[in-house]
């Protein structure tokens, strides 16, 4: 278990709370409980009913997507520092992934209570959490559509598809 | 002089697909999957024995045998040569193409990495006869859609080649006229009627030419209506020689998929029947069918020359029939010549007859590899043939213009 003084080192690193001050990070981390994975462990499924993000402190997280049988599509590997199923915060709807450890894990987890306490107690602070969190959501839906034009080229050099010619 | 290396280009990258993969013990492995490998291990499959047809083309330029594949379902055809043929028999939906890459160099001793690839793009595409092909016109105004002009002529074109009214419930209907008179059309006695009528209709045509102006004149003051009449006569001709193409398709016992009529490339109104399932026949029943439809023109533009023969001089109605004669004359040539890039029905006698199905294409294809410098340095008798065609085609074509050219500048001067 790491010491407030270890969370609040950790959370600077972290690119969502780059720009929110020492002293609303110890309150933020206050917020904040652990969560350890064994390697190979499914956190959650795709369809499981949730209200929490996770920080990746140590280890690293595959993100999938069933897609046949026992067969799922990597949609994104998560290493320390970056974060996922944050869309639980904002919405009421089903995990859209399955997330499980690629390692042993350590992951902190925010949930719903606690980034309302963020917000009340530290409008500025939200605010700058929100403005990165904006930030990444961009840019993972750049990386979805380049995600989608990549397995849309796999497909068409699997099949041999010739659409030139059509 | 320094001399300059080109750098080569390096091939593009192959896309990958990271997957998981459960095991039994809840553990899981990710695997990266090259598209490589899955169209390598992919294993094709061909369509229900029942829904395909093949047939053999022999060719008389260079003596290679090739195949009709016909998909009886969709009614598409593909011309196959014979170890494509090989290649789709091997195609069973049990054997990898890997195995099947194998195979083929075991039978032939060598291996060509392009032909899989291709042919199953061809069997993917499958499209070599359609009704409804994309013009160059309208792939040049959809890359041109910013200019209004340009998406409005393809809004309107588009309007347009929707119309179709068209049924492929037709088989019965020419069964019938074939069974109460049309099998008259191809007994030895027609064909000599055809022959009497085309001599008749030559001698009158030649003597109506003698008289041009004074047959011309007969039109008067209603010139326009005239030729608007006589257009719209010939093109009701036009579905008497689809009908007529029709009908061979019955006396060769194949089938009439379709019957209708369209706004080809969105501006030029044809009637159309599919004639696709004689591909399935013999060659000589292939060019009956093809030849069957132009004979139309050639015995009612006999019967104008003859009828305008005997019609007053000058009057009315010999300028009618004469005119109707010499655009039903001027139809039967332009649909019997070959050598004019454009594939009517002389075009496809002569392609069956050389064995030859993708004559223009390949002509096309060599000249434009030639003037880039990308042909072989080979002159065998195929690459005297496409020359040949390419040849005479620009000739033709060439002449074509000059002589209308001609007819512009003697009509206003």
């Amino acid at each position: 278990m790491a010491s407030p003084a270890e969370t609040v080192a950790f959370l600077r690193e972290v690119r969502l709370f780059k720009d929110v001050a020492t002293p609303e990070l110890s309150v933020l981390g206050d917020s904040l409980r652990e969560r350890s994975l064994k390697s190979g462990q499914v956190l959650f499924r795709e369809g499981d009913s949730g209200e929490e993000m996770f920080l990746v402190r140590r280890g690293s997280i595959v993100i999938s997507k069933p897609v046949t049988g026992r067969v799922e599509q990597v949609l994104a590997r998560i290493g320390p520092g970056d974060f996922f199923g944050e869309m639980a915060l904002f919405d009421h709807a089903p995990r859209s992934a399955t997330v499980q450890s690629d390692s042993d894990v350590i992951l902190l987890v925010l949930d719903r209570a606690g980034l309302k306490r963020l917000t009340e107690e530290s409008p500025r602070a939200a605010a700058a959490f929100f403005h990165a969190l904006v930030q990444v959501f961009i840019e993972r839906l750049r990386a979805s559509g380049d995600l989608v034009a990549e397995v849309t080229r796999w497909g068409l050099e699997a099949t041999g598809l010739d659409l030139d010619a059509r | 002089m320094s001399e300059t290396t080109a750098t080569p280009t390096p091939p593009p990258r192959r896309a990958q697909l990271e997957l998981l993969v459960r095991r039994e013990d809840e553990g899981f492995d990710v695997r990266q999957i090259g598209s490589a490998t899955a169209f390598v291990q992919s294993r094709p499959q061909r369509v229900a024995a029942e829904s395909w047809e093949l047939a053999e083309v022999a060719s008389r330029v260079a003596g290679q045998r090739s195949f009709f594949l016909k998909n009886t379902t969709t009614d598409r055809f593909l011309l196959l040569t014979e170890p494509e043929k090989f290649l789709w028999e091997q195609m069973d939906g049990r054997t990898s193409l890997q195995d099947i890459a194998t195979a083929y160099v075991l039978r032939y001793g060598a291996f060509d990495f392009d032909i899989i690839p291709a042919l199953i793009r061809k069997l993917q595409r499958a499209h070599l006869l359609t009704l409804t092909p994309t013009s160059r016109l309208r792939q040049a105004l959809a890359r041109n859609r910013r200019i209004p002009v340009a998406k409005a002529l393809e809004i309107g074109l588009t309007a347009l080649e929707r119309i179709n009214i068209s049924s492929r419930n037709v088989h019965r209907i020419f069964v019938w006229m074939y069974r109460f008179g049309g099998f008259l059309l191809f007994t030895r006695a027609a064909v000599v009627a055809c022959i009497l009528l085309g001599i008749a209709g030559l001698v009158a045509g030649v003597h109506l030419w003698r008289d041009a102006e004074t047959v011309v004149s007969g039109f008067g003051g209603h010139a326009l209506k005239a030729v608007l009449t006589v257009k719209g006569l010939f093109f009701l001709t036009v579905a008497a020689h689809q009908i007529v193409h029709g009908l061979a398709l019955v006396h060769y016992r194949r089938r009439v998929r379709e019957f209708g009529f369209t706004f080809l490339h969105g501006f030029v109104p044809t009637f159309y029947v599919d004639v696709t399932d004689i591909f399935m026949a013999s060659r000589k029943a292939r060019v009956v069918t093809a030849v069957a439809g132009t004979l139309v023109h050639l015995v009612l533009g006999s019967l104008w020359f003859l009828l305008a023969a005997n019609a007053p001089l000058g009057s009315f109605t010999q300028a009618f029939a004469a005119t109707s004669g010499m655009i039903q004359w001027q139809a039967l040539v332009v649909a019997l010549y070959p050598f004019c890039f454009i594939e009517m029905d002389g075009y496809h006698v002569l392609v069956d007859v050389l064995g030859v199905p993708t004559l223009k294409q390949e002509a096309s294809s060599w000249v434009g590899r030639l003037i880039t410098g990308r042909a072989p340095r080979r002159f065998g008798r195929q690459e005297q043939l496409w020359a040949a065609y390419v040849v005479l085609s620009t000739i033709s074509v060439a002449a074509f213009i000059a002589f209308n050219v001609w007819i512009i500048v003697h009509a206003v001067s």
